[in-house]
């Protein structure tokens, strides 16, 4: 039971958008598109969705076919935000609610709910264009999930929101994934990721570079990372002399060091007790997903080609 | 064991054999195409016909049409006044002419005068209205009578003398500017005859021979074209005034309701509601719906126009009577002709809307901002335009030349150009069906690229595409 993209390609004229990209997504997860910007990651979910077709590869839902999947399956938040500027917030609702297949009827009964939970029923009667941004997000937001879609997909659904707007919409996104739906997005925040996701991948110029658990990921590139304070010696040199350890920082509260992923963290500990030295603060930290994304994303990363397609 | 080894290397390029469908294409049968687009339609339809530019054109299209229809009862309105009866006093001082005595002068001048007129398609009215209405006076009367003038109360003051050399002078007086003088020429033809024959009865040759001397050469014209002998002028111009309100009709709303299609497209794609859109619904439905709602919307004025058009014609008869222009030589069967031509002008309406805005459309999707909308259908625009332009020349030559024809059958002009030569001639019915067929076809055609350029251009943020790109795309 999963989203499968299988060795997807796609090319526009000469520009190659998505290499030989394949995922899995489980059903029921969160899951995040990483990628610097252009990186093909639009471009990819436009596939997922069915506007573009890959050129070669496959997708898939719980096995069957992306293109047999019946529309109101999926929900789409676009990057850059839309919609009928001059329709009021009821009836733009609907009218996309409908074109997703809901009944009149029944997409009433879903706008009253969620206006209230976003608390924007003051404003259904309002051009969209006269709503404040934050308000206008919540509707684009709505547009999306009104339907009741089973995959959700979102690029960038936390970009350019206030604090408190941020906070709504990520309570909304949460409710969605409680209630069992697939959700796959794309964010530059990878502190959210850390927070949310269970699964990422990491494109760098269409191709997957880094991909798995966030768990996963942030083991496989430690580089094991230790910090280390000792009470009675602050400067703890014998480090230096120890095979497969490498200092990367002496600062006033601790020290950081990489260690080669075959080697035991305790042997830290048994050093700094050969040493004599009173153990302050011994901690094992993973690289976050910032530094994993700049080490992989930042190697490769040449001056962007210019894309021909957002 | 990174998962960065499980990934295979990139040999696998995508071919080219794998482009066949760069978008998903119209035959989807996940989404009911139906109620896709009867949704979108309505919705272009409401937002279209609530806007308040829509409403005011609406209204001012209602009132022109009520005025348009009145103008040719107005016309006459005022023709008829400004044709009101010249009052002719004949003054005889030369005694007997041509051997007429003063009272058989009268009767001749009135005879000649309003037989001979222009009012000729009066002839089986009633003489109560002759333009003409001549009296007599007597030589001392002369002075009077030229205040008369000078004041406006007579036409015309008429004065026969004769001098010693036999001859009849006629002294005319008016107030009239000589220009605007329609009367004096018809006045100096009579005089004319008057005195010739009077000189001929000097000669000594009888009234009889005189008559025969003077009587007009039997000629003959023969019209090889059926339909075409009655027609008067006056019918001509009327044919041709209908065909420029038709012509004038067409290419408004083409033109305005095509780019309503195109900026709608625009705007969809610069607020960028398409993502959404092409999310659920196909490019086909989105294409349809808003060709189909706009065209609604644009049909429900062009409605309001005719009927209102109808209603106003229909009251013409009412409203000459109540004028009181005494529809006399006033042709009554512009309204039936125009009864037909508003039935080819609704078909020719549709057809050329359908052509005119699938293309637009494809216009429209590959502009980035709304702005650029005029740009991009200035092409489009050129062609309508020459269409228009020539529908007025040909029109004003009236038979039909033969540039004309082979231009009406051209489907961009087709909607106007026929239109214009239905309303100045007589095309046969298979002309028009001919032309018709052209159409739908054009439109099979036009709406197959289109849909494909449509379904390119609406998720283009790129630079704009070129000619051969187009081709390109048309190809896959």
């Amino acid at each position: 039971m999963a989203l499968v993209v299988d060795a997807i390609n796609k090319s526009f004229g000469q520009f190659q958008a998505v290499k030989n990209l394949s995922m899995e997504v489980k059903e029921g997860s969160l899951f995040g598109l990483l990628g610097s910007n252009g990186a093909g990651k639009t471009t990819t979910m436009r596939m997922i969705l069915d506007i573009f077709r890959p050129d070669s590869g496959h997708i898939s839902w719980n096995g069957k076919d992306v293109r047999e999947i019946p529309r109101r399956e999926l929900g789409y938040l676009p990057e850059e935000r839309g919609l009928y500027s001059k329709m009021v917030v009821e009836e733009q609702l609907l009218f996309l609610a409908q074109l997703n297949g809901l009944s009149k009827h029944d997409a009433k009964i879903e706008l009253d709910e969620w206006l209230d939970r976003f608390q924007i029923n003051a404003n259904r009667k309002k051009k969209i264009e006269d709503l404040s941004k934050g308000n206008q997000q919540k509707v684009q937001f709505l547009a999306t999930i009104l339907h009741n879609p089973s995959i959700l997909i979102m690029d960038e659904p936390f970009s350019g929101l206030d604090p408190v707007n941020a906070i709504v919409l990520k309570d909304a996104f949460l409710e969605m994934h409680r209630r069992g739906k697939t959700i796959i997005f794309s964010t530059h925040q990878l502190d959210q990721v850390e927070e949310m996701c269970e699964d990422i991948v990491i494109i760098n110029k269409g191709e997957a570079i880094v991909k798995g658990s966030v768990r996963d990921v942030r083991r496989q590139h430690g580089r094991n990372v230790v910090r280390l304070k000792l009470e009675n010696d602050s400067e703890v040199l014998w480090l230096d002399t120890l095979d497969g350890v490498q200092v990367t920082k002496r600062r006033q509260d601790y020290i950081e060091m990489q260690m080669r992923s075959d080697l035991n963290p305790n042997v830290i500990i048994a050093e700094a007790l050969r040493h004599n030295g009173i153990i302050n603060r011994f901690e094992l930290a993973e690289p976050s997903l910032t530094d994993i994304f700049i080490e992989t994303v930042g190697k490769i990363a040449l001056p962007d080609a210019p894309a021909t397609v957002s | 064991m990174s998962n960065k080894t499980e990934l295979k290397p990139t040999t696998e390029v995508a071919s080219s054999h794998h482009n066949a469908e760069a978008v998903r294409s119209s035959g989807d049968t996940r989404s009911n195409t139906i109620r896709n687009i009867g949704l979108i339609l309505r919705r272009e339809y409401k937002n279209r016909v609530f806007q308040r530019s829509y409403i005011i054109t609406t209204i001012l299209f209602v009132v022109f049409a009520l005025l348009g229809s009145c103008v040719p009862t107005v016309i006459q309105f005022f023709a008829a006044r400004s044709n009101s009866q010249s009052h002719v006093t004949l003054v005889n001082n030369a005694g007997t002419v041509a051997g007429l005595n003063d009272e058989a002068l009268t009767t001749y001048f009135s005879q000649r005068l309003n037989g001979n007129s222009n009012q000729s398609t009066a002839s089986g009215q009633s003489n109560t209205k002759s333009h003409f209405v001549l009296n007599t006076s007597t030589v001392d009367q002369v002075k009077p009578l030229q205040k008369n003038i000078t004041d406006g109360k007579l036409e015309v003051l008429l004065v026969l003398d004769r001098a010693a050399g036999n001859d009849v002078h006629f002294t005319y007086y008016t107030a009239a500017a000589s220009l605007a003088d329609t009367d004096l020429t018809q006045i100096q033809t009579v005089a004319g005859q008057l005195s010739v024959l009077d000189k001929s009865s000097h000669l000594g040759l009888t009234a009889a021979q005189t008559q025969h001397l003077l009587t007009p050469p039997d000629f003959k014209v023969v019209y090889t074209q059926p339909g075409k002998g009655g027609d008067s002028a006056l019918t001509l111009a009327g044919g041709y005034f209908l065909g420029v309100i038709g012509t004038v009709l067409i290419f408004m709303s083409v033109y305005l309701y095509g780019m309503w299609v195109a900026s709608g497209v625009a705007d969809e794609k610069g607020s960028r509601v398409m993502e959404i859109l092409v999310n659920a619904a196909t490019p086909f439905q989105l294409l349809w719906g808003k060709i189909i709602g706009i065209g609604a919307a644009g049909l429900t004025q062009m409605l309001c126009l005719i009927v209102t058009g109808l209603v106003g014609l229909w009251l013409q008869k009412p409203l000459s009577m109540a004028l009181n222009t005494n529809s006399s030589g006033f042709d009554f069967s512009y309204i039936n002709t125009s009864t037909n031509l508003l039935i080819l002008l609704l078909i020719y309406f549709i057809l050329g809307f359908l052509l005119y805005s699938t293309l637009f459309a494809a216009l429209g999707a590959l502009v980035k901002r709304q702005d650029e909308v005029q740009n991009a259908v200035g092409p489009l625009t050129a062609v309508c335009m020459v269409g228009y332009m020539a529908s007025f020349i040909g029109g004003s030559l009236g038979a039909g030349a033969t540039w004309f024809k082979v231009m009406s059958f051209v489907p961009f002009w087709t909607p106007m150009m026929m239109l214009m030569r239905v309303a100045t001639g007589s095309v046969s019915g298979l002309e028009i069906g001919v032309s018709i067929v052209i159409l739908i076809v054009s439109i099979l055609i036009c709406s197959w690229i289109s849909s494909r350029i449509y379904r390119m251009g609406i998720l283009m943020y790129g630079q704009k595409p070129g000619l051969g790109q187009l081709v390109k795309i048309l190809r896959q």
